[in-house]
């Protein structure tokens, strides 16, 4: 039976352990403190938790004074409100002046399915790549969560982490190697290769076990790291697999299958086929029902893997 | 608090007019420039640079230095200005205001000039860095204060009251703010562009300690400078009531001359008038 974990739980568990080993830790909280996992951080230690209201712009700016003084802030809430609302400081207190700050960007994607285009964010990597020298980390599942986090308090410079809403499943045997900027192979083949990132990587690693079944041996790629990616899993796939799919729960303009194309296209042309949201802004229903709508289901994967290599 | 001399205040006032001087410089090396916020920043800023803010120029990353925030990023000539004159680099650099790479940006970069705390420049958020910047002194327990000077104009961003909230719930009386309320900016009078008035209110309103000075007044600067918090567990904040283009006859009180484009004559009549100033201070 799959175990399954709460994300901003994890999250919270990963802060806490981070913070008890740096005390240069503190936490910015925009009215979304307990929504985000910082509760056991402010029970633990509330003297380093610093509450600011819904003040989404005027916060990054904060983190980035306390960064200067020394500190490492972390400010966490829904993921749109520390990437879209305040892109400018972020671009500008963060990434000009090399702060060294986390954002975490929670309910990312569609995960806040019921809550509407307003809440949901698709487009928060596409923007925050476009930062000189910002690390973006899409982390896969619960394991993966913990070590990311602590991995970008370790990375000095700024860091944006998305993380759900939903639960998520445990997509590892165990212990793993976790480095930043390293894809991971999750399931090994050489008849075509899946690329996913973040809460949809269970999705496609369901989809590689479905094609299993029918003969077909794909491998999957977990792109943890958006930025600085990792071109040479890439272009060892495309040389080893021919054609690559890529799954994510995000804007195709600017999200992971744009950088896999650009990667793949300077460096060995293969075909790509993108799955991920298309050009629109996302209705409200059940989080399943929503990615069935663009394809995102392992079965959808799984047969648009189909016709991509009969093509 | 500290007694300052009236040779103190004049050793300034000399000061205030050699950094005008340094602003003229860069200007005529490039031919335009900021003019207008640089000059009627210019003798708070002395103030700061000369008297007031405990650094060490040799040492720009010094630990317990105060940091010095200059939120309307344009007037950042007056920025450049006195950390040459107090030593931060050779002032021969100057110069090369304008030039390809330069250190000195249209707009302050923290990485690529000694002494320079925040890249600036996009208006109306310097000070919530800045109250980033006390609040982790505060957090340390360090006595290290922390200083900005924001333009009027850029007091309609929103950003700023988001941090003046901030700051005040955070009780940073170690923060101290001057609003360089020279009353114009790029497309006119700051009053009939977006009116903020009456500034004392609105501070007092979101929790600030207020004190009103001459901007150009070098006792009433110092007087405020070393004298704050002006109230127990709050921020404070100066209205300085300025001049734009303070010091050059044919600038003064004209938005016009947000960005100076120098012409000759204009440039001879700056030399004048740097000349008059230093005679009466004599």
């Amino acid at each position: 039976m799959e175990k399954f974990a709460d994300p901003r739980e994890t999250f919270a568990e990963a802060l806490l352990e981070a913070a008890k080993k740096d005390s240069r830790i503190v936490a910015l909280s925009a009215d979304s403190s307990s929504g985000s996992g910082f509760s056991p951080f402010k029970k633990n230690f509330p003297d380093r938790h610093l509450e600011f209201g819904i003040m989404e712009q005027g916060v990054v700016g904060f983190a980035s004074g306390l960064a200067t003084m020394g500190k490492i802030p972390v400010v966490a809430t829904i993921a749109t409100f520390v990437t879209s609302r305040p892109f400018e400081m972020v671009r500008n207190d963060l990434g000009y002046m090399r702060q060294n700050v986390k954002l975490v960007g929670r309910c990312g994607g569609i995960t806040y399915n019921d809550l509407g285009p307003t809440h949901h964010s698709l487009e928060d990597f596409a923007i925050l790549g476009t930062i000189p020298g910002f690390t973006l980390l899409s982390p896969g599942d619960p394991l993966e969560i913990r070590k990311a986090t602590l991995a970008m308090f370790e990375h000095v410079g700024p860091v944006y982490m998305r993380i759900g809403q939903q639960p998520i499943p445990f997509l590892y045997e165990g212990e793993y190697p976790f480095q930043i900027g390293k894809g991971i192979t999750m399931r090994e083949g050489k008849d075509l290769t899946i690329v996913a990132t973040g809460t949809v990587l269970q999705k496609a690693i369901a989809a590689s076990d479905l094609l299993k079944k029918r003969g077909i041996h794909t491998r999957v790629i977990n792109i943890h790291t958006l930025k600085p990616i990792d071109r040479e899993i890439l272009v060892q796939a495309a040389r080893e697999t021919g054609k690559i799919v890529t799954v994510e729960e995000n804007y195709l303009r600017g999200g992971l299958g744009s950088l896999v194309a650009q990667v793949v296209s300077t460096e060995y042309p293969v075909p790509v086929r993108m799955i991920g949201i298309d050009d629109t802004f996302v209705g409200t229903g059940p989080y399943e029902d929503l990615l069935a709508k663009f394809g995102l289901q392992p079965e959808q994967i799984a047969e648009t893997a189909v016709t991509f290599l009969r093509k | 608090m500290n007694q300052i001399s009236e040779q103190d205040v004049k050793r300034l006032e000399r000061i205030a007019v050699q950094i005008r001087r340094n602003i003229l410089r860069m200007i005529k090396v490039y031919g335009k420039g900021h003019l207008g916020g640089a000059m009627s920043a210019a003798d708070i800023v002395t103030a700061l640079y000369f008297q007031i803010m405990r650094i060490r120029p040799e040492e720009p990353k010094w630990k317990d230095r105060d940091r010095f925030v200059l939120s309307a990023g344009h007037k950042c000539l007056v920025l450049y200005a006195a950390l040459a004159e107090r030593g931060y680099f050779n002032k021969d650099l100057l110069d090369t205001y304008g030039a390809m790479d330069s250190k000195f940006p249209g707009h302050p970069d923290m990485h690529k000039l000694p002494g320079v705390e925040t890249n600036t420049g996009a208006l109306g958020h310097g000070l919530s860095i800045a109250g980033g910047m006390a609040l982790g002194a505060k957090l340390d327990g360090s006595d290290v204060k922390v200083y900005v000077v924001m333009g009027d104009g850029e007091l309609a961003e929103g950003s700023n009251w988001e941090a003046a909230a901030a700051c005040a719930k955070y009780q940073l009386e170690n923060l101290l703010v001057f609003v360089d309320k020279n009353e114009l900016q790029i497309s006119g009078s700051t009053k009939e562009v977006m009116n903020y008035d009456p500034l004392p209110d609105k501070w007092k309103a979101f929790g600030w300690a207020v004190r009103e000075i001459d901007g150009h007044n070098m006792r009433e600067i110092l007087d405020v400078a070393t004298r704050f918090p002006f109230e127990k567990g709050k921020p404070s904040v100066v209205i300085a009531h300025t001049v734009k283009s303070k010091g050059f006859s044919f600038a003064e009180g004209k938005a016009s001359y947000h960005y100076w484009k120098v012409t000759p004559e204009e440039l001879a009549q700056a030399e004048r008038d740097l000349a008059e100033m230093e005679r009466r201070l004599q």
